[in-house]
C-alpha cells in the first residue's frame, strides 16, 4: 500500500508505527510513512482523524504513546530543542500576540532563532505590506493565518508544518498561500501539509496520505490514487427516496453506489447504459433526476469510497 | 539574551496597551492614595497639640505663653519635659515647646544691650514633613510677632529645633507604604491573567514550537513585572511626598529588596492561580477572590492592632501582612508588627511554597 518517497537519500521524516490515545479515543492507531527532501506531502482527512495529533508529535509538542519519529534525522522525544531551530510551525490556529503589530510578532519571534530570514521580507511575501503596523487582533481570519505562515518561515526553515493553512481564507487568499506553498517547495524546503480541501491537496501535494479515524487508509500519488481504485466515471444526481442503492447497482456497467451530500453516486464503466437505466426508472416513477451530472474521478471519489461518507460531512 | 529581551519588551508593550491591566496596576493605587489623603488631610484647618514647658517661670516666659495660646490653630498642654516629650512620642502632642530656665533675664539684657538671642526648643518629628512644617510656621508667626514688637534690635528669640522620633506618624505616612504593598500584590498576582490568556490563545503553545527556554518565558514575564514595581514605587512615593508631604526615610537597598521579593512571591502566587485556572475569565474571577482579602485584611487601610482578635489572625496568614509591614519599617519608620527579619522570611517562605505549587501544577498547553 505504501509508496516509496520519490527522491533518494534520507527521507526528512520517517514515522513508524505511530500511537496516541486521549482517554478512551484512539487519535494516532498506527501510523507510518515518510517524506522525502524537497517534497509537499499531505495528510488528508475530516477533522478527527488524527492530523493535528501527528503534525503536533512531529513538531516536539506531544508525547506519542509508541512508535518511532525522526524528523531531519533527529529522534523527536530525544532532541527536540535541536529540531525546533530547523523546522517552521503553523498551527492550525493562527497562536499571536494580540496587542502586538505584524511586525513586532514578526521580529519577536526573529529573535528566538540564530539565523533566519528578515520581517520585511517575510512581510512582502506574505502580502501583509500594508497591515505591518496592524495589531495581530484587528487582522482578518485571512491576514492572521498567512501571518502564522510567515511566523513559521522566520527562521528559514529546512521543514514547514502547516496545520490547515488556508482553513477561514477566502479564494484569493487561498490562491496566494498556494503560491508560497509553491515557491518554498521550488526553493527546496520540504513542506508537511494538513488539510481537509481536496483541491488544495491535488493542487500542491506530490504525495498524500487519506487519513479517518487514527489511520491511514491510502497513501501516494494524487494520480496514482485515483487511477488505482478508479477506472470508472461517476455519475451523480440527488436522491430519489423510491430508486434504491440495490436498484442503481443493477444498472449497467454500475460498479458501486454511493452517497454524498444528499446525492447519489454511481460510479460505472457504461455511462451511456448507466443514464439511461436512471431516466427509464424514473420515468417509471414519475419523476425527474435532479442535478444530474456525470464527471471523471476525484480525490473526493477516492475519499468517499475509503471512508464511505464526503470528506465535508 | 537577545530572545529574553525581545519577549520582555514585547511583554511590556502588551501590557502598556491593555488599558485596564495599566487602570489596576498603576492607576488604581493613586487613587487610593489621592481619595483617602483627601479624606484624612483635608477637612479644615486641625487643632494642633503642643507641649508647653516652661522652665523658666518669669514674667517673660509668661508673655510668651499667651503669645502662642492666642494662636487659634493650637491648643498648649501644660507639663513637665519628660512627660511632654513623652505624650509626644507616643502621639498625644504634635510638638513640644521648652522654654529654658534663664530665658526671662536674657530677654531682659536684650532690651538693654545687643547680644546672642533667647532660644526657645521646638521639638518635631522629621520623618512627618507636612507637620513639621506646621509647627515651623505656627512658630515662626509667633516668635515673628514677638521680635517685631521689639523691633530694631535684630532677633530676641529663635527657636532651637530639636527632632524626636513619634511611634504615632498620620495617616497618609501609614497609608503610602500600604498603598505601595498592595500595588506590588496587584501587580504580582494580575501576571496570571496574561499567562492564562495566552495559553487560551495557544501562544504558549506556539511558543513551545521554537527554540525560546521556558525559564527564558518565566524570566521575562518576571522582569517585566519587576520594572512595573520599580516604576510603581518611583510613582506612589513621588506623589506621596508632592501632595502629601509623606518623606521617605530609611534604607532604600532594603526598600528595594521588599519590593522585589514581594513582587516575586505575588508573581509566583499569579502562576499558581494561573495553575488552576483554564480560561481567561476564570483567571480573572481568581484573581479578584485572592486580591480583596489580601487587600482588606492585611492591615492596608488600618493598623492590625487596631483590628478584632478574629480578623488580626487572619491578617497574620496574609502574606501581604508582611510586605507591607516591612515596607512601612523601612520607609517611615513605621511600628513594626513584626520584626523586619520575620517580614523577609515570611516573603521568602511564601515565593517558595507557590514557586512549588506552580511548579507542580502549571500547565503550557
Amino acid at each position: 500500500m505504501s509508496t516509496s518517497p520519490a527522491a533518494g537519500g534520507e527521507p526528512v521524516i520517517r514515522v513508524r508505527d505511530l500511537r496516541k490515545t486521549y482517554g478512551a479515543t484512539q487519535a494516532v492507531d498506527g501510523v507510518s510513512f515518510e517524506v522525502a527532501r524537497g517534497e509537499v506531502f499531505g495528510l488528508l482527512g475530516p477533522n478527527g482523524a488524527g492530523k493535528t495529533t501527528i503534525v503536533e508529535i512531529l513538531e516536539g509538542l506531544r508525547a506519542p504513546d509508541g512508535g518511532e519519529t525522526t524528523v531531519l534525522g533527529i529522534d523527536v522525544r530525544r532532541r527536540p530543542g535541536d529540531l525546533k531551530l530547523r523546522i517552521g510551525v503553523a498551527l492550525q490556529t493562527a497562536a499571536l500576540y494580540p496587542k502586538l503589530t505584524v511586525t513586532e510578532v514578526l521580529a519577536l519571534f526573529r529573535s528566538f532563532y540564530p539565523r533566519g530570514r528578515s520581517p520585511d521580507d517575510l512581510i512582502e511575501m506574505m502580502d501583509l505590506g500594508e497591515k505591518r503596523t496592524t495589531r495581530t487582533k484587528d487582522l482578518s481570519g485571512g491576514q492572521r493565518q498567512r501571518l502564522a505562515v510567515a511566523l513559521a518561515l522566520v527562521n528559514d526553515p529546512e521543514l514547514v508544518f502547516l496545520d490547515e493553512p488556508t482553513t477561514g481564507m477566502d479564494p484569493a487568499a487561498r490562491h496566494s498561500l498556494w503560491d508560497v506553498v509553491r515557491a518554498l517547495k521550488a526553493s527546496g524546503t520540504s513542506v508537511l501539509l494538513t488539510t481537509h480541501y481536496m483541491e488544495e491537496a491535488e493542487v500542491l501535494c506530490d504525495r498524500l496520505a487519506i487519513m479517518d479515524h487514527g489511520r491511514i487508509l491510502e497513501e501516494g500519488r494524487v494520480g496514482e490514487l485515483i487511477s488505482r481504485r478508479f477506472h470508472d466515471r461517476a455519475v451523480r444526481f440527488d436522491r430519489i427516496d423510491a430508486l434504491g442503492d440495490e436498484r442503481i447497482a443493477t444498472f449497467p456497467g454500475v460498479t458501486s453506489v454511493k452517497h454524498e451530500e444528499g446525492a447519489v453516486v454511481a460510479y460505472t464503466r457504461d455511462v451511456p447504459g448507466t443514464i439511461g437505466a436512471i431516466l427509464a426508472a424514473t420515468d417509471a416513477l414519475g419523476v425527474e433526476p435532479e442535478d444530474l451530472s456525470v464527471r471523471r474521478a476525484t480525490l473526493e471519489d477516492v475519499f468517499l469510497e475509503l471512508t464511505g461518507r464526503g470528506l465535508r460531512d | 539574551m537577545s530572545a529574553l529581551r525581545e519577549l520582555t519588551i514585547a511583554n511590556i508593550r502588551s501590557y502598556l496597551r491593555d488599558r485596564a491591566a495599566v487602570f489596576w496596576t498603576l492607576v488604581f493605587p493613586l487613587i487610593f492614595i489621592v481619595m483617602f489623603g483627601a479624606i484624612f488631610t483635608g477637612g479644615g484647618p486641625s487643632v494642633g497639640q503642643y507641649g508647653w514647658v516652661d522652665l523658666d517661670g518669669s514674667a517673660e516666659s509668661g508673655a510668651l505663653r499667651d503669645a502662642f495660646a492666642a494662636q487659634a490653630n493650637i491648643e498648649l498642654v501644660e507639663s513637665d519635659e519628660a512627660t511632654a516629650l513623652a505624650s509626644m512620642r507616643e502621639g498625644d502632642l504634635d510638638s513640644v515647646l521648652v522654654i529654658p530656665a534663664g530665658y526671662g533675664a536674657q530677654i531682659r539684657s536684650l532690651a538693654d544691650a545687643p547680644g546672642a538671642p533667647a532660644t526657645i526648643a521646638v521639638y518635631s518629628d522629621p520623618s512627618q514633613g507636612s507637620a513639621t512644617a506646621e509647627i515651623y510656621q505656627v512658630v515662626g508667626a509667633v516668635l515673628g510677632e514677638v521680635n517685631l514688637a521689639a523691633s530694631g534690635r535684630g532677633p530676641t528669640i529663635v527657636p532651637d529645633p530639636q527632632t524626636i522620633q513619634t511611634q504615632d506618624f498620620s495617616f497618609i505616612s501609614y497609608l503610602v507604604p500600604s498603598i505601595l504593598g498592595m500595588a506590588v500584590m496587584q501587580l504580582g498576582i494580575f501576571s496570571s491573567i496574561p499567562l492564562v490568556a495566552d495559553r487560551e490563545k495557544l501562544i504558549l503553545k506556539r511558543l513551545s514550537a521554537t527554540p525560546l527556554k521556558r525559564w527564558q518565558l518565566v524570566a521575562s514575564n518576571v522582569i517585566m513585572r519587576l520594572l512595573l514595581a520599580i516604576a510603581q514605587a518611583v510613582i506612589i512615593v513621588a506623589v506621596g511626598a508632592q501632595l502629601f508631604g509623606v518623606e521617605i526615610g530609611g534604607n532604600l537597598v532594603l526598600m528595594g529588596a521588599l519590593i522585589v521579593l514581594g513582587a516575586m512571591s505575588f508573581i509566583a502566587l499569579g502562576y499558581v492561580i494561573a495553575s488552576f485556572a483554564k480560561t481567561e475569565d476564570a483567571a480573572n474571577g481568581m484573581t479578584a477572590v485572592v486580591q480583596f482579602p489580601l487587600m482588606f485584611l492585611s492591615g492596608t487601610f488600618f493598623p492590625i492592632d487596631s483590628m478584632p482578635e478574629a480578623l488580626q489572625a487572619v491578617a497574620r496568614v496574609m502574606p501581604l501582612t508582611y510586605l507591607s509591614d516591612g515596607l512601612r519599617q523601612v520607609m517611615v519608620d513605621g511600628t513594626p508588627f513584626n520584626p523586619l527579619w520575620v517580614c523577609f522570611a515570611v516573603l521568602a517562605g511564601f515565593l517558595a511554597i507557590c514557586f512549588a505549587i506552580a511548579a507542580r501544577f502549571f500547565r503550557w498547553q
